[in-house]
């Protein structure tokens, strides 16, 4: 600010006058930039969720045994939210991604990280052929990704299988106990590297005044990744957990994709695919609508959940 | 569940069918009201088809050169996973459906819910009636309305190893029970017999109609839904044993680890339909010279019992402008013998028209099957198939509740007839989920 030469009254109605000139235009300006985004956030998400709610409260009632008779469109309350939650396979469908996600999430952050920080540490070689050969995976579409997983899965044909067989241990990777770890992996394969890319974005943003003092402290590499880096990543790990559970909570193309393969994949294996069959299965769109519904709900409460925790934990923290 | 097209071809152009997919709504965005009109002379008019038959391009081209007024575009759908039926469902709840489209004899009464087929008798399609395989034309046939014009089925048969059984001095089943006592046979040599494929809905069907199995009728306004019936129970019970007693493989059909298994002749039989033999001799073309076809075994031993496995009809979708000109080309499109020949050469499976088999190319002796005129087994299935059987409205999801119960009674949870009992009462909700009248036969 420049120094106050002219006398304060002045001075003072000149910038308010100023600032009410300025005003009007910037917001204006703030309006117009941010219209896009509302429109769009409005259209393509806001109106959908509402589109949602409103189709998971109806139902059809047909006349005729073909349905070649009348057919109405009526209210039908929370009846489709009380038949999901009565389908054993949708809520058993919830029991398989959340035990999915309590081992694939951690699994997955932690190799994230000791990647992450391997390829920050000083002694580190190779850095960046090593951090585009973890992250190529997540180049691959997920679909492509499981289709070729599928292939070493599948007895007859995988060499996987062909080589365990010769070491004497007969797996099915396909089995009804073996097929959610077998997705595991593909998960972990796929997204491991995206998310160890995260915490290194993060990692790169610590100034390095910070590993200078630590190292004058006398602080070996290990404490250094201890006491500095993992506490300064906590914001991205945050992230990283935030979206894997999310993601972990909508899996659906890898079972999709799998479904063929084995009959092990079922309508309810995961709740989005149980959404997805009775929509596109069952023609029952307001009973996917429901499901999605409930799905979306479940989601947010544990997202919100997390966050609340690590939220405390993190004020605990700054004491 | 579109297992009649799920050849090697069509796997690969089911992708760039998808593809396609994207293109389309050009066409059809007019208003498609119900204002149907009679073409005047000389208009010009194109219909568009969804199909994902292989090599039905060739018999749409003839029919294009033949009738310059009445041009038909194909767009190719997948039918991976159900995938198609997905689409034309979307399609005819936006209001912009093709004019024509393949659809499965299974999933006819699906589409009537939606009120997506037009019932073709009022548009002169009755009087074709004779020209198609009588069975076949009960399939598109529903309270008295013809909605589809019949395509081509899957008459059930049986392929086997010739040289292995051979080898082993194994005969070919005529009866189940001998079907059981050649798997023990088979199992002794290291090999499998075939497989029980939980997620073949399909199959599963088509083994319980040979029984004698009827799934569905109506009576007047109601459904009656007879899954959990005692010939299906007496089918599954067999089943169970074999697969208890690890007499078959428990894999899918047609799909990668059972072409591997047909390759290297881990599994040496397969109950299958005649649109099989493309399968085989695309997937598993080194074993050449070495298949033969046989009837399917029999419940009772010189009864001649069959059955079918998939078969597909062309239906008009409601909204076609030209239901007139879409009746003719469906037609000619099933009944024409040059269109048959073209269809027959991409794999079609089996003529629905009468006249189809007799002297076209399924009509001769194959190398493949070791010079056998394998498909006279088929013709005389197709003519012994049971024709009182009826698909239901739900179907789709009738097939994922079969692979979901047998699945888990497989893995140890349930007995075979537990689990069919369970796949009535959910076939049951779905269609009361419909708003239809159900009740247990």
């Amino acid at each position: 600010m420049a120094p106050a030469r002219t006398p304060t009254r002045t001075r003072t109605r000149t910038r308010q006058r100023s600032r009410q000139r300025v005003t009007a235009p910037r917001n204006r300006a703030a309006a117009g930039f941010l219209l896009p985004f509302c429109l769009l956030f409005l259209a393509c998400f806001i109106a959908p969720i509402g589109y949602a709610l409103y189709q998971s409260m109806l139902k059809v009632e047909r006349t005729g045994a073909l349905g070649l008779g009348s057919e109405t469109q009526v209210f039908a309350g929370l009846s489709n939210y009380t038949h999901a939650l009565e389908d054993d396979r949708f809520v058993a469908g919830f029991g398989r991604v959340l035990l999915f996600g309590a081992v694939q999430v951690p699994v997955m952050i932690l190799l994230a990280t000791v990647l992450a920080l391997l390829l920050e540490s000083a002694s580190a070689r190779g850095v960046v052929f090593f951090r585009a050969a973890f992250f190529l995976p997540y180049g691959v579409p997920g679909v492509i990704a499981s289709i070729l997983w599928g292939f070493l899965y599948v007895p007859g044909i995988s060499p996987l299988v062909d080589v365990l067989h010769g070491a004497g241990w007969e797996v099915d990777f396909l089995s009804d106990g073996t097929l959610l770890w077998s997705i595991a992996n593909i998960v972990l394969w796929q997204f491991t590297g995206y998310n160890m890319l995260v915490l290194i974005s993060q990692l790169k943003a610590v100034p390095g005044d910070l590993y200078e003092a630590a190292r004058i402290d006398g602080a070996n590499a290990w404490q250094v990744a201890w006491r500095i880096k993992l506490p300064l990543m906590r914001p991205a790990l945050v992230l990283t957990t935030v979206f894997s559970i999310i993601g972990t909570l909508q899996l659906f193309s890898e079972p999709l994709v799998l479904r063929p393969l084995t009959g092990n994949v079922d309508t309810g294996y995961t709740p989005n695919l149980h959404a997805y069959d009775e929509a596109f299965k069952s023609n029952n769109y307001h009973g996917a609508a429901a499901e999605a519904v409930l799905l979306a709900l479940v989601a947010c409460v544990l997202s919100f959940g997390f966050l609340r925790l690590v939220g405390r934990s993190g004020k605990g923290d700054d004491r | 569940m579109t297992e009649v097209s799920t050849s090697r071809r069509t796997l690969l152009t089911a992708s760039a069918a998808t593809a396609a997919g994207l293109t389309l709504g050009a066409c059809g965005s007019e208003d498609k009201s119900d204002t149907a009109t009679e073409r005047k002379p000389g208009e010009k008019i194109t219909l568009m088809f969804w199909t994902w038959v292989p090599g039905i391009e060739k018999a749409v081209a003839l029919w294009n050169k033949k009738n310059p007024d009445v041009q038909v575009k194909v767009e190719k759908v997948s039918p991976t996973n159900s995938a198609q039926y997905a689409k034309m469902h979307a399609a005819l709840k936006a209001g912009n459906p093709p004019d024509l489209a393949q659809v499965e004899y299974q999933n006819i009464a699906e589409f009537l819910l939606d009120k997506g087929l037009l019932n073709l008798a009022d548009h002169g399609a009755a009087e074709y009636r004779s020209k198609f395989v009588g069975w076949q034309w009960e399939q598109v046939v529903y309270d008295g309305g013809v909605y589809a014009i019949p395509q081509a089925s899957g008459p059930m048969g049986m392929f086997y190893r010739h040289d292995l059984f051979r080898k082993w001095d194994i005969e070919p089943p005529a009866t189940w029970d001998d079907y059981e006592t050649a798997a023990k046979q088979i199992r002794k040599s290291g090999a499998y017999i075939g497989t029980f494929p939980a997620s073949s809905g399909g199959w599963i069907a088509s083994v319980a109609w040979q029984a004698g199995a009827q799934w569905f009728r109506t009576e007047g306004e109601k459904w009656i839904v007879g899954i959990d019936g005692e010939a299906t129970r007496k089918v599954l019970t067999f089943w169970e044993g074999l697969v208890r007693g690890k007499l078959v493989k428990t894999i899918p059909v047609t799909q990668s680890a059972w072409y591997a298994d047909i390759q290297s002749g881990d599994i040496v039989n397969w109950i299958g339909a005649q649109w099989g033999d493309a399968l085989i001799k695309g997937n598993a073309p080194d074993t050449a010279g070495k298949w033969r076809a046989a009837p399917m075994p029999q419940w009772e031993r010189g009864a001649d019992a069959s059955s079918n496995w998939g078969g597909s009809t062309t239906a008009v979708f409601t909204g076609a402008e030209h239901p007139k000109d879409a009746v003719d080309f469906a037609v000619w499109l099933n009944t024409d013998p040059e269109s048959i020949d073209l269809l027959i050469k991409g794999g079609y499976g089996w003529p629905a028209a009468k006249q189809g088999f007799q002297g076209s190319s399924l009509d001769e002796a194959s190398e493949f099957f070791d010079g056998q005129r394998y498909n006279e087994v088929f013709a005389a299935s197709d003519k012994a198939v049971d024709t009182s059987w009826k698909w239901g409205p739900t179907t789709v999801p009738m097939f994922q509740h079969l692979t979901d119960e047998l699945t888990e009674a497989m893995n140890g949870n349930a007995s075979f007839t537990d689990a069919i009992g369970k796949v009535q009462k959910l076939v049951m909700d779905d269609m009361k989920e419909k708003g239809l009248k159900v009740e247990a036969a």
